[in-house]
């Protein structure tokens, strides 16, 4: 094995085990910025109160938008790497409007029968939301007859989004006091998570993750081109399956529980592929880990610049990924080479 | 001289056309009409409770979809939402003014159709005062019989609603919270407003803003003794954690309006009082 | 590459087509082919644009719906499983996508995926095979650079490389030398015969008609149809050739080989 051959494999290992120390570094930082700014943690052992913010809202805060950062950077890698598109972002395939549509409705139908309201008590938005996004990802493989045609299977996914969309729109201009909360869910928030979404986002993540792992050899033949693919003896109609499945249940996940953050499922690959060139094997947990550092650190800008106001992270994430990407394309361009 | 001048002015009000009105709106546009409207429509629920709380109910021909009190206006033809006006049902109705939000798109197309348009703006209570006086003047109703009664008239029940507040319950700090977010009722916004001639205290400073969008740990921080909650913030299922540990939550001390209660709280108009009084039976009640 | 003693005794067919038709849209494209490829023999297919080359070669490898059969090596190509198949048909495309972001090696390694346990890493054995496919095809001086920052030709290069790091027994081609220089397309041609001598059985489809002609059988299409078939040596296989592509071109004998150049 010669020198050259390790040297990604060596800026892989390296590169995670940065963005670990930068997760434990953030974790410790989100700990401490809260209603009133940076606030050290070790105030927590004198004040009871303290302390129960610290573990009952902080703590699984940023633990939460660790772990949806790292949802989304996982859904993103696979949606580029399915769709052979590096401008493939997690919602392609409907989930941002089916959640959304799922919210609405929801906020739109409590309070107008007893019925409705009970139901939707237990279900919660969290789980209007889910549903709403699994729903929207099966009505896009119906419309697009399964999984066999890329292409049908993109252009479906921008109808429904763009159908279930307006009908949101609708929705929202029958019932205009609703905009405002609809507002906070389409521009993200960590403000609803909690231990128990802790533990669903958690379970989530572990078990997509896997089964993006195994499937990774599929996306890496994918990016030869179908015919290679499948001339290299993959099963590709049921990985693909597959795949569409760890979207809809990944994206699904962390949209329920912070609300439409845009920008991180798209970033975090192509942040990864700037630092070193690897196979989807690799590529899939270090945009894992990406997408979760890129989510915490806006999180916690979003929680202290302007305390005790907060600011949506969703604008925090497209600042931080864009300006970074940005970046990366003025100083790439002398080079000539593509991202 | 004082009797010349005297003669002069008499001399000028009989020159001058008779009902003729010129009004500056919020925009600071100033419209004239030749005579008072007697058809208008309305495009604010705010603006339609005005012009019913001055009597003049039987002037609007066309209201907004959200329109709903008094009942009678139930019946008027909507025209469209604020933000989704219908132009040509609006035109359609022939009318001699419309009033509507500042921040409304309608105007400059109704005025390039030559519908004159009012815009007025509430966001306080001064701004209600000043609106009343508007639309008083736009009615051509006299101050004295129309606007300036009625604010007297509310005046009075928002004092009578803070003196019904034992003085324990007075000093309370109250959490509003308008949506889910959640977004809070500062001190500077209308509500805030409401609650402050209450006599309590508001847990969101107005530093801060009219409708700030806070870190739910500033409300567990403040500790608030009473919440309120608007119907539209879902309270029961928007489960923010680290809540059930407030007192506000472990006492159950908080008011959740239902939609027609909500409606009231949250419109700035004529109904304000009424507004204060809900306030104020809750206050009381989970004091 | 370890020379095995050539089969004499029987020439085994390593691509049989019985009847294959084949549709691409509405348009039919195949019409009722039967073919049939020797082994350890290296064949070219040729042809007008049109003809259904790309098509025929796609079929052949599994990787079109069509009628008819195929049996590779002997078996019904219908009923083995994608890996067997995998295992014992490389196919290189013609400008399939190439995956940008990943080194040489990466993609020559993606080769060996056919014989790779489902989540293994790659085994010594693999790694042996890469290397050998990336020396073979003079891409391993720079196996560590990404894809996309290689010339059309090196990434050729690659490419084939990861067609051969299947060590497959027989081997596609589509167009394998586009945007390779001389020097490297005389490569792919001594790489070709050592393959074949080995035992290994290549199709390629040319449109360089001198490189065709390097072949040891030619197979002559067109509108679908193959017109002829025969070794490239006999002056039948020529003059089906000359007819083929409408007297416009000539073939002649130059310092031991057989060339196509153009009648004027």
């Amino acid at each position: 094995m010669s020198r050259s051959f390790t040297r990604q494999h060596r800026k892989a290992f390296w590169l995670a085990m940065g963005l670990l120390a930068a997760s434990a570094a953030l974790l410790l930082l989100g700990v401490s910025v809260g209603s009133t700014g940076f606030d050290s943690a070790l105030a927590m052992r004198r004040d009871p109160q303290a302390l129960l913010i610290v573990l009952d809202i902080r703590l699984p805060r940023t633990l939460g938008a660790w772990l949806a950062g790292a949802l989304l950077g996982l859904a993103g890698a696979v949606a580029q790497g399915l769709f052979r598109n590096p401008l493939a972002d997690p919602y392609l395939l409907g989930s941002a409007s089916g959640a959304s549509l799922g919210v609405a409705g929801a906020m739109a139908l409590f309070g107008v029968s007893p019925l409705a309201t009970s139901w939707l008590t237990r279900l919660g938005l969290t789980g209007a939301a889910f549903v709403g996004a699994v729903l929207a990802v099966l009505l896009t493989l119906l419309l697009a007859k399964g999984v066999q045609h890329t292409l049908r299977l993109l252009l479906a996914g921008v109808i429904v989004g763009v159908v279930l969309g307006a009908v949101t729109s609708l929705i929202l201009l029958l019932q205009p006091d609703v905009m405002q909360a609809m507002q906070s869910f389409m521009l993200g928030s960590t403000g609803f998570v909690g231990w128990t979404a802790c533990a669903i986002m958690a379970a989530v993540f572990a078990c997509t993750m896997v089964a993006a792992w195994m499937m990774s050899h599929a996306l890496d033949g994918l990016a030869l081109g179908e015919a290679t693919a499948h001339s290299l003896g993959l099963a590709l109609p049921q990985m693909r399956a597959a795949l569409v499945a760890v979207l809809a249940l990944g994206t699904g996940t962390a949209v329920a529980q912070t609300g439409l953050i845009s920008f991180v499922g798209l970033a975090a690959p192509h942040l990864v592929r700037s630092v070193v060139k690897t196979t989807h094997g690799r590529l899939i947990g270090l945009a894992s880990l990406m997408g979760a550092v890129l989510l915490t650190a806006a999180d916690i800008l979003a929680r202290g610049l302007m305390a005790p106001q907060e600011l949506p992270v969703g604008v925090l994430t497209a600042v931080l990924g864009g300006t970074y990407l940005l970046w990366l394309m003025h100083r790439h361009n002398g080079r000539g080479s593509g991202l | 001289m004082k009797a010349f001048s005297a003669l002069l002015v008499a001399c000028f009000m009989a020159v001058a056309p008779a009902h003729a009105l010129q009004l500056t709106d919020d925009r600071g546009v100033s419209v004239t009409f030749a005579h008072s409207p007697q058809r208008i429509v309305s495009l604010l629920p705010s603006l339609t409770e005005s012009v019913c709380a001055l009597e003049q109910c039987q002037r609007l021909v066309g209201v907004d979809r959200y329109s709903n009190y008094p009942a009678s206006v139930r019946s008027l033809p909507a025209v469209g939402g604020g933000l989704d006006p219908n132009i040509e049902a609006i035109v359609a109705l022939k009318p001699d003014v419309v009033i509507l939000a500042v921040s409304s798109r309608a105007s400059q197309r109704l005025e390039s159709l030559g519908v004159k348009v009012v815009a007025l703006e509430t966001k306080n209570h001064a701004d209600v005062r000043r609106v009343l006086k508007k639309i008083g003047a736009l009615l051509d109703i006299p101050d004295a019989a129309g606007a300036d009664r009625l604010w007297r008239t509310i005046d009075a029940s928002l004092s009578a609603a803070a003196q019904s507040l034992s003085p324990a319950a007075r000093n309370k700090r109250v959490y509003f919270e308008v949506s889910r977010g959640p977004y809070a009722a500062g001190e500077s916004s209308f509500i805030g407003e409401t609650l402050t001639r209450l006599g309590v205290k508001n847990i969101i400073p107005a530093s801060l803003g009219p409708f700030p969008r806070i870190n739910p740990e500033f409300v567990v921080r403040a500790n608030p003794d009473l919440m309120m909650v608007g119907n539209r913030s879902m309270q029961a299922m928007a489960d923010y954690p680290g809540w059930s540990g407030l007192k506000a939550v472990k006492e159950q001390r908080i008011c959740v309006f239902g939609v027609d209660e909500s409606d009231v709280v949250v419109r700035p108009g004529p109904r304000m009082a009424e507004a204060a009084r809900i306030m104020a039976r809750c206050i009381a009640d989970k004091s | 590459m370890t020379p095995t003693p050539k089969k004499s005794a029987m020439q085994l067919i390593a691509l049989d087509a019985r009847r294959v038709c084949a549709k691409l849209g509405n348009d039919e494209v195949l019409h009722g082919i039967s073919l049939a490829l020797l082994r350890a023999r290296w064949t070219s297919i040729v042809g007008p644009n049109g003809a259904g080359k790309s098509t025929l070669l796609k079929a052949l490898a599994g990787l079109l719906a069509h009628s008819g059969q195929v049996a590779l090596l002997g078996q019904p190509m219908a009923r083995m499983r994608g890996r067997d198949r995998a295992r014992q048909l490389s196919w290189l495309g013609q400008n399939e996508s190439s995956a940008d972001d990943l080194t040489a090696y990466d993609v020559a390694m993606l080769g060996r995926l056919p014989h790779q346990p489902w989540l293994a890493p790659p085994s010594a054995g693999d790694h042996a095979a890469v290397e050998r496919a990336l020396r073979a095809t003079q891409a391993w001086e720079w196996r560590g650079r990404p894809l996309g920052q290689l010339s059309g030709g090196e990434r050729q290069r690659v490419l084939l490389a990861r067609a051969l790091a299947v060590e497959a027994e027989v081997l596609l081609m589509d167009e394998p030398l586009a945007n390779l220089d001389p020097p490297h397309q005389t490569d792919w041609l001594l790489m070709v015969r050592q393959l074949v001598t080995s035992g290994k059985t290549v199709v390629s489809v040319l449109h360089e008609i001198s490189f065709a002609l390097q072949a040891d059988a030619l197979v002559v299409m067109n509108h679908g149809r193959v017109t002829h078939q025969g070794d490239c040596a006999d002056a039948a296989t020529h003059r089906a050739l000359e007819d083929v592509f409408d007297h416009r071109i000539a073939v002649h004998h130059l310092a031991g080989q057989w060339l196509a150049l153009p009648r004027i």
